[in-house]
């Protein structure tokens, strides 16, 4: 108690020698959780509101003055996104389920490819030497700057020719145009982070290189590996404008040009779109949430070493 | 910054492992006896960067050439005989050659040159945007207060989108109807009536502008923190020792250590500037008018909705063309500023 009162005298008498130091710190805290608080809001807010847009009737988010609580919670939106409800505009809602299921095959077999083959590529620039090393480097960096959508024209006839047009193997040759640089980036920055000591010791220990690389060097590297597969499979999952112009025929494409596709039309309700928008871009926000530590980690050092 | 990390061994080392038995000189130039005694380390590299580099030679190279051959083509899609790559069956069309005409058409189109300077605002305007409200927002996130971590990951939330979904939400709060900016103004007595943000072409531009600086400004941001955190606390210590504020800090500790870093975000901002199209695609396709008619807009458009390879691919070519000179540009001056500070 009388601690307390001692302490806290002291504490006065500290406050009044320097009040004015301590009402600046207080400002200070202040100004801090302000900006803290306006940073939240401008990262959080539109989503959310994508969010709220999707669990409204389109009648109240028409009314003036609008009420940011919606008056009325309702899942019908997202019943007929998911064909469980019938309404006009159901021969396009009943897109999204199979174009979901295209966009996770798309997504999958890129992501799969990338981290066999640029794993690979990327642990043999961190540890080797080999001729042209330095200009197949500058060709990736090349690559990584350039614009997709020069590569199009090209595919569009390339996978003509190969009778891929409007298949799902087209779009993962295409994707792979854009992602495998990138992983193959990624993972070079990532095994330059693990010590060459371990894959000599591996060596030492009787392993040849090859083993040394799957056995010793890949179990360790499960960080790197998720950021770069977690990242390709973000790019696919998202990516839209390929898609759109490859996969023109029904039921072969993606479920971004889906959401754009109902955008474009007047009879939808935008509540309803923001449902199968908002159901579009869970899974890649779960997945960057879930292995942010890995992704931040590897993106980070990826482009702060290109 | 593109280090031959292939060099960490040290001949002490190599001489150990030849005396233990010739396991070999790994990443030297000594010849490894286990697992594969017939290849040298340089081959076995190869081999495992060959997949890779033929895939992307495959998916990036020769399309990249074959886009460019068509931009020197008179492209008739519906056309399936003429001139040909055959190889394995397949049969590439190569359409026929009329040598610079499509560039030549595509520089005297007064629309090519009014989205040039449209393209150039626009990548100004997001190169500046993307900076200040990227670092803004690292400064911001640099402070201690409860909940840090909390605030890092929601910045993957903006980045993590899909752009369909950026062009969506974003409508959801500027439309002219239903936008809740619109209702917050409106419920705040700021405004009359709902503001028509995509009715105006400037207006309708710099909201594009905006839109993807959400989006992209969280990855700076993160290129920012990280580089934050390199630099010496000891720094920031003897500048308050010397009376120092913070502004003073920022500008004479913080800015000096990641520059390196603030340049790598320019450079990024600028190529992605130029390369964005799908936000058009989905927030304004291009219009109104022309108000918002980037060049890959028009080069898209061009290729894809007109269905002129020829034009449209000689239009993506000369975007290309400028995003290498500009990426090279910037280089140099980061690879100067890395060797200014060593």
């Amino acid at each position: 108690m009388s601690r307390a009162s001692a302490g806290a005298a002291l504490g006065h008498a500290h406050v009044a020698v320097r009040s004015r130091s301590a009402a600046r710190f207080v400002a200070r805290r202040a100004l801090v959780y302000g900006l803290v608080l306006v940073v939240a809001v401008w990262l959080i807010a539109p989503f959310a509101w994508l969010f709220v847009t999707s669990v409204s009737y389109q009648k109240h988010l028409l009314a003036r003055p609008l009420s940011f609580i919606p008056p009325e919670v309702t899942l019908e939106n997202y019943r007929m996104v998911l064909g469980l409800k019938r309404f006009h505009a159901e021969g396009q809602a009943a897109k999204i389920l199979p174009s979901m299921l295209n966009t996770l095959i798309v997504a999958s077999v890129v992501t799969v490819i990338n981290l066999l083959v640029g794993t690979t590529a990327g642990y043999a620039y961190a540890r080797y030497r080999f001729p042209l090393k330095t200009l197949s480097l500058y060709a990736l960096l090349f690559t990584r700057m350039l614009p997709t959508i020069v590569l199009i024209p090209a595919f569009f006839l390339m996978l003509r020719a190969l009778g891929l047009a409007n298949t799902l193997s087209g779009l993962t040759i295409a994707y792979c145009s854009f992602t495998l640089p990138f992983t193959v980036w990624i993972m070079k920055a990532y095994f330059e982070t693990i010590p060459g000591d371990l894959d000599k010791s591996a060596l030492v220990d009787g392993c040849n290189r090859l083993q040394a690389y799957y056995r010793v060097v890949l179990p360790v590297s499960g960080p790197g590996l998720v950021a770069g597969g977690a990242f390709t499979f973000m790019l696919c999952w998202n990516e839209f404008l390929v898609a759109q112009v490859l996969n023109t025929k029904p039921g072969t494409t993606t479920l971004p040009p889906v959401i754009a596709g109902m955008n474009g039309q007047i009879n939808i309700d935008y509540s309803v779109i923001a449902a199968s928008g908002f159901l579009g871009a869970l899974p890649a926000v779960l997945l960057v949430l879930l292995f942010q530590r890995y992704m931040v980690q590897g993106l980070t050092t990826g482009s702060i070493k290109g | 910054m593109i280090a031959a990390s292939g060099s960490r061994s040290t001949s002490g080392y190599a001489g150990v492992l030849r005396t233990l038995g010739g396991v070999g000189g790994h990443f030297g130039r000594v010849r490894a006896p286990l697992g594969a005694p017939h290849l040298t380390d340089a081959s076995f590299a190869a081999f495992l960067v060959l997949p890779a580099l033929l895939g992307i030679l495959l998916v990036v190279g020769f399309p990249l050439l074959y886009s460019f051959w068509m931009s020197l083509a008179q492209v008739n899609l519906l056309r399936t005989t003429g001139p040909a790559l055959e190889f394995f069956g397949i049969r590439l069309p190569l359409f026929k050659f009329v040598g610079i005409d499509n560039y030549a058409s595509v520089f005297v189109d007064p629309l090519y040159w009014s989205s040039f300077w449209r393209t150039a605002y626009f990548v100004l305007a997001f190169v500046a945007e993307t900076t200040v409200v990227g670092l803004g927002m690292a400064l911001v996130l640099q402070e201690s207060f409860p909940g840090r971590p909390l605030m890092r990951s929601l910045l993957l939330i903006p980045w993590s989108l899909s752009r369909v979904v950026v062009g969506l939400l974003w409508q959801g709060l500027l439309d002219g109807e239903f936008g809740a900016l619109n209702g917050l103004l409106y419920n705040l007595g700021m405004i009359e009536s709902y503001i028509a943000f995509f009715k105006q072409g400037f207006s309708a531009l710099n909201v594009l502008v905006s839109v993807y600086m959400w989006n992209q400004a969280p990855f700076a941001t993160l290129l920012f923190l990280a580089a934050m955190q390199s630099v010496p606390e000891d720094h920031y210590m003897a500048a308050s020792v010397d009376g120092a504020g913070y502004w003073q800090r920022l500008w004479h500790v913080t800015l000096p250590a990641i520059r390196p870093v603030v340049f790598l975000v320019l450079v990024l901002a600028t190529v992605n500037g130029f390369l964005m199209l799908d936000l058009i695609y989905v927030m304004t396709m291009g219009g109104p008018g022309h108000d918002t008619t980037t060049i890959s807009w028009l080069g898209f458009q061009t290729a894809f909705a007109f269905f002129k390879f020829g034009t449209g691919t000689a239009i993506l070519y000369t975007l290309t063309a400028l995003c290498l000179a500009l990426t090279f540009v910037y280089h140099r001056l980061l690879l100067r500023r890395f060797e200014a500070d060593a």
